[in-house]
């Protein structure tokens, strides 16, 4: 791999590349999930408000100044918003652009292990789910496979049990990804999303299609039909629309969606050409977000279930969260549609594997193009450094297993509420350290639409209030429970210092950047405006 | 399944399905900068 200048190779591959990173497996588990236990159809109410006021525009502000940075020749998180904040404090904030998909990738590649494990077990005939058996009966088989593969009952039980198949698994899964972003952006990462965004779309119909013509597959359980399974996703509850909380969970699945503040995108876009179009690129990715999250997770998965389990089944799936929905419920559901099964089963599974690795392999890019920039080392030799932390925080993610503290404390201090804080610097700096007028001048250079005016007023007023409002709502909610629970379990106590050693690397490598970028004479601090 | 099922369900895989149609045919239709592989521009 040649250390020429980083592009896209296509306007489609950046496209479809931020899209991938954004469709994972909440769009399939999660948001169904939300859904039907806030309010169904009258969710989508709060939903795409959230959309519109919140995702979309923090999105383009976002592309805007990631491709603001390339004209400068950055594409960090903190360099780029560095110079968008003008200053070191927003530079150091700006590490959260490269801890958050870097410390999501610890545990992000584990999840993404089953997926592929499950794959691969249904194109060899299954998890061992007895057809013939009840439902009682094969959900506990289920489970007890999900726990095993997991190896959830105990810490360090997937290197001294006996089956190895999780980590010889997970090798698989890391090297594919570590292959990939080994090749670079265009050869690499924009390659393979090119055909796996179109195979996924493929296997999502696929799956979609034999959902749909399930009819009633039970004669002597008239109601667990494909109608009522979509009525208890759709059907709507107006009364929901009154709790603070519908609301809260509505602007988080956009959130959490869209991988806004995710600083994959800050770090995507800066590798796009200064005339590059990016108010309808980033419509577009996430609209591809939004038809993969409605379009196929919001019409597959409860049906699906509530076919076969009916509706205390599925409420009860639903309670236990969205990983049990998935791995534990959904394999109950394949067991019981008969002679296609296991092919349905397969195609969901891969489907969700190509859904995962589309994300992980964006996890890696932004850390790698903080090495590369900050310290001045080739592709390979900062792709190798990434590696031996992602092998790092793989090893705690792979030994600290049981009941999944390592991932969740990592999930929720990383994965949600560090994205909440890196929305909420993204968006008020743009819009009001870089200026709201020369940011909306930028997001329009080279743009192949018009984007209306009231965006500029809700990217400067609405989304910054929107998204404190849902900020404190959601410390209060979460943060005093959180905080026992980060202690309560040796493997969340591992995670916490996982989370301060990355961070402390990531910190000291930006300040060596700052002195190599000034040394270089790089405006970091934008004192000269790019055109 | 009620009517106010029917009709969020349609209206909203209406939305995200033209909405998604309408902008890659945009994406696909706008002209762009004719790009040029690394090493063989000027």
């Amino acid at each position: 791999m040649s250390d020429h200048k980083e592009e896209w190779g296509s306007r489609l591959g950046v496209i479809l590349a931020v899209a991938g990173s954004a469709v994972g497996l909440g769009n399939f588990l999660r948001f169904p999930g939300q859904a039907a236990a806030n309010g169904g159809g009258a969710f989508l109410i709060p939903y795409f408000c959230a959309l519109f006021l919140l995702g979309i525009p923090i999105g383009w502000a976002e592309w805007a100044m990631g491709r603001y940075g390339g004209k400068k020749g950055l594409h960090s998180a903190p360099m780029i918003i560095g110079a968008v904040g003008k200053g070191r404090v927003a530079r150091y904030l700006g590490v959260i652009g490269v801890m958050i998909p870097l410390g999501v990738s610890y545990y992000y590649v584990f999840i993404e292990t089953w997926t592929f494990g499950y794959f691969l077990k249904y194109l060899t005939g299954g998890i061992g789910v007895d057809a013939t058996a009840t439902v009682a009966q094969q959900t506990a088989q289920s489970s007890e496979f999900y726990n095993a593969f997991t190896g959830a009952a105990q810490d360090g039980v997937l290197f001294t049990g006996d089956s190895k198949f999780t980590i010889i698994s997970w090798i698989v899964v890391f090297a594919i990804n570590l292959f990939f972003v080994f090749r670079g952006l265009s050869k690499g990462i924009e390659k393979f999303v090119s055909w796996a965004m179109p195979a996924m779309a493929i296997c999502a119909l696929f799956v979609l299609i034999r959902v749909l013509t399930l009819g009633t597959p039970d004669p002597g359980q008239p109601d667990q039909n494909v109608i009522n399974g979509l009525g208890y996703m759709w059907n709507p509850n107006y009364s929901k629309l009154g709790d603070f909380s519908t609301w809260m969970a509505a602007a988080g699945q956009i959130f959490f969606s869209l991988s806004v503040g995710f600083g994959v995108v800050i770090n995507y876009s800066s590798y796009l050409k200064r005339k590059d179009d990016i108010a309808l690129s980033g419509l577009t990715a996430a609209s591809t977000n939004e038809l993969f999250e409605v379009g196929f997770g919001g019409m597959i998965t409860l049906t699906a279930a509530f076919v076969f389990l009916g509706l205390s089944g599925t409420t009860a799936a639903v309670a236990t969260g969205s990983f049990s929905l998935g791995f534990a419920t959904l394999p109950v559901v394949f067991a019981r549609m008969g002679a296609l099964g296991n092919f349905v089963g397969a195609a969901w599974f891969f489907m969700l594997f190509l859904a995962a690795i589309t994300s992980s392999l964006s996890m890696y890019q932004p850390a790698v193009a903080l090495i590369k920039e900050c310290l001045g080392w080739s592709h390979a030799r900062a792709t190798a450094t990434i590696a031996t932390l992602g092998v790092f925080g793989a090893i705690l993610t792979l030994w600290y297993t049981q009941g999944g503290q390592f991932w969740s404390t990592m999930d929720f201090w990383v994965g949600t509420y560090l994205i909440f804080a890196l929305a909420g610097v993204q968006i008020i700096y743009f819009a009001w350290s870089f200026g709201i007028d020369r940011g909306w001048k930028e997001i329009h250079q080279g743009a192949s639409i018009q984007i209306p005016p009231v965006f500029k007023f809700i990217m400067k007023y609405v989304a910054p209030l929107y998204l404190i409002i849902v900020f404190v709502g959601f410390t209060f909610q979460n943060l005093g429970p959180s905080i026992t629970a980060a202690w309560a379990s040796t493997g969340s106590r591992v995670a916490i210092i996982a989370i301060l050693l990355t961070l402390s690397f990531l910190v000291i490598v930006t300040y060596f950047g700052e002195r190599r970028q000034r040394a270089l004479g790089v405006d970091i601090d934008d004192l000269q405006p790019a055109d | 399944m009620t009517v106010g099922g029917w009709i969020w369900m349609i209206v909203s895989l209406v939305f995200v399905w033209g909405l998604t149609f309408w902008c890659y045919r945009r994406v696909l239709t706008s002209p762009q900068e004719e790009r040029v592989p690394p090493g063989y521009g000027p």
